[in-house]
């Protein structure tokens, strides 16, 4: 059952039932490089940081909820919760793209993958899609267990449910965009080395870097230029694109003026620019 | 050891990763040059140039990618053993290593500080955050080349010290000031030219204590780990 020019038979023991297609290879790789970002199924010391990271965030989280529960105040909001943790967030980018991309460079694995039915453009999905997951389960986690502190302490019944239910939802979907901005780029800049401490350090010099320049743009004489000075860095892009939909309650605290639909737009070319370049990296694929 | 440090040298520079540390150095010129071009008040963009991305962002980042490049990375490949096989002392090894990594740092980083604090204010201004990028660079570099002999995945670990301690840390719990590099280089730099833009949180004396203190007793952990050092696999 064997497609022309995969080489499956390899010479060890034979098989001559159905191969599976495309989609579970996509699946596998998927979940195998879900369990990868949390060191599952890896040793010890591979947990050591993503558990240290993941472990921060939720005991931030249940810190806030029983803040919450007790003085009934609301210090951190659903989706200020992403915001205020994005350093944490970066840094976990730098230990999760190196592992995913990083280290299939170096081990050389890549020809093997690609000598099945795998094309890049599915490698490229499944690794986007597992370090995106990652990322928003690292947030979407601790936010859902603000929530459940908070519904359990509401002394308005249902409707208060349903009050923070409708706080977590639109919340959830600012990790999502987080996470898919983040992942996108923490991968390209992991895909051009097979070191995984470059990777890393390249990674977090590019998130870093970028903060200060909208500072400095956001300084200069002119109103446009502040309203603009967001699009400048990831963390501001997003903050921009939260406050813009929120109507002014989410968010980075920024003039960004009438510019909301220029951040809107700007984040969807972004992750869509870093899918392609994605795509164009692995059209030809060495061993580094 | 003028050998080592050669190699050292070469690794670090050789084909065309030089280039790598060039963007960050030349990002911190070009911003400064360019608030200066519109006429802006330093007093305005001073404090996330110079500190915001100079002190907190440039110095630590390219002593961390210097500091465990000239270690790590030979661990990593595995050619430590030919260096570890020479009858050299490992003494020897930890400060050829560590010297190139202080001096490729110091230069890579002062001298872009100096034009920025130029353009920032005055030339004293520029002299003391030159000084302070040395002084910071030394420390470091020390603290980043014994991370590299402590963990397989020093660069993770250099993360953790300049993002949670230096970063997060450093704006809640005041104590973690007194063990931060970060805050002796912005001190440093605030007593030899007090402006608005920097402020300080130690003294200097603590500030120029601590520097030395994480020198001498980087290096002589550096040394110690060395000398006992075994070789283990691709970590998993």
């Amino acid at each position: 059952m064997s497609e022309t020019g995969v080489i499956h038979d390899i010479g060890y023991q034979r098989y001559s039932g159905v191969r599976l297609g495309r989609l579970a290879l996509q699946n596998s790789l998927f979940v195998h490089g879900l369990r990868a970002a949390f060191g599952l199924g890896r040793s010890a010391k591979a947990k050591i940081f993503p558990w240290l990271v993941f472990g921060i965030m939720l005991l931030t989280a249940v810190i806030l909820a029983a803040i919450r529960s007790q003085t009934g105040q609301e210090f951190i909001t659903y989706a200020g919760f992403a915001d205020s943790m994005s350093f944490l967030i970066i840094f976990f980018v730098a230990i999760v793209a190196p592992q995913l991309v990083s280290r299939d460079l170096r081990a050389g694995t890549l020809p093997l993958y690609f000598s099945r039915p795998l094309r890049a453009a599915d490698y490229v999905f499944a690794k986007f899609a597992a370090m995106a997951a990652a990322i928003w389960l690292l947030l979407g986690v601790p936010q859902f267990i603000m929530f459940l502190g908070a519904a359990f302490t509401t002394k308005k019944g249902a409707e208060g449910v349903f009050d923070e239910l409708g706080g977590l939802v639109p919340a959830w979907g600012y990790s999502l965009l987080w996470a898919l901005t983040f992942a996108g780029i923490g991968l390209l800049i992991a895909s051009f080395t097979g070191k995984q401490a470059f990777a890393a350090g390249g990674i977090v010099a590019v998130f870093l870097m970028s903060t200060p320049i909208v500072g400095v743009l956001a300084s200069l004489p002119s109103t446009t230029a502040n309203g603009l000075a967001g699009l400048a860095s990831p963390m501001t892009l997003i903050g921009g694109i939260g406050y813009w939909v929120s109507g002014g309650s989410n968010g980075f605290d920024l003039p960004i003026g009438r510019f909301g639909p220029i951040y809107a737009i700007e984040a969807v070319c972004l992750i869509a620019v870093t899918m392609l370049l994605l795509l164009a990296r692995y059209r030809k694929v060495a061993s580094l | 050891m003028s050998t080592v440090a050669l190699i050292t040298a070469r690794g670090l520079f050789g084909r065309r990763r030089a280039l790598l540390l060039l963007p960050l150095p030349l990002l911190l010129v070009g911003l400064a040059a360019i608030c200066r071009a519109y006429g802006v008040s330093p007093d305005m963009w001073g404090t996330a140039v110079i500190v915001g991305l100079g002190t907190s962002v440039v110095l630590p980042v390219v002593a961390l990618i210097v500091g465990t490049g000239v270690l790590g990375s030979e661990i990593d490949d595995g050619t430590i053993v030919h260096i570890l096989t020479k009858p050299l002392p490992r003494r020897d090894i930890i400060l050829a290593k560590y010297a190139v990594a202080a001096s490729v740092t110091a230069v890579t980083t002062a001298v872009p500080l100096y034009l920025t604090g130029l353009l920032a204010g005055s030339a004293k201004l520029g002299a003391a955050l030159a000084v302070a990028a040395v002084v910071g660079a030394l420390a470091y570099s020390a603290l980043f080349l014994l991370f590299s002999l402590v963990s397989r995945r020093p660069v993770l670990l250099g993360l953790v010290y300049i993002l949670v301690w230096e970063g997060l840390l450093g704006n809640f719990v005041s104590g973690t000031k007194i063990l931060s590099v970060g805050q002796y280089v912005a001190t440093i730099a605030d007593k030899m030219a007090p402006t608005t833009i920097i402020e300080s949180s130690v003294g200097l004396t603590t500030a120029l204590a601590m520097s030395a203190i994480f020198v001498v007793l980087g290096t002589i952990f550096a040394i110690n780990r060395l000398g006992s050092f075994s070789l283990a696999g691709e970590t998993s």
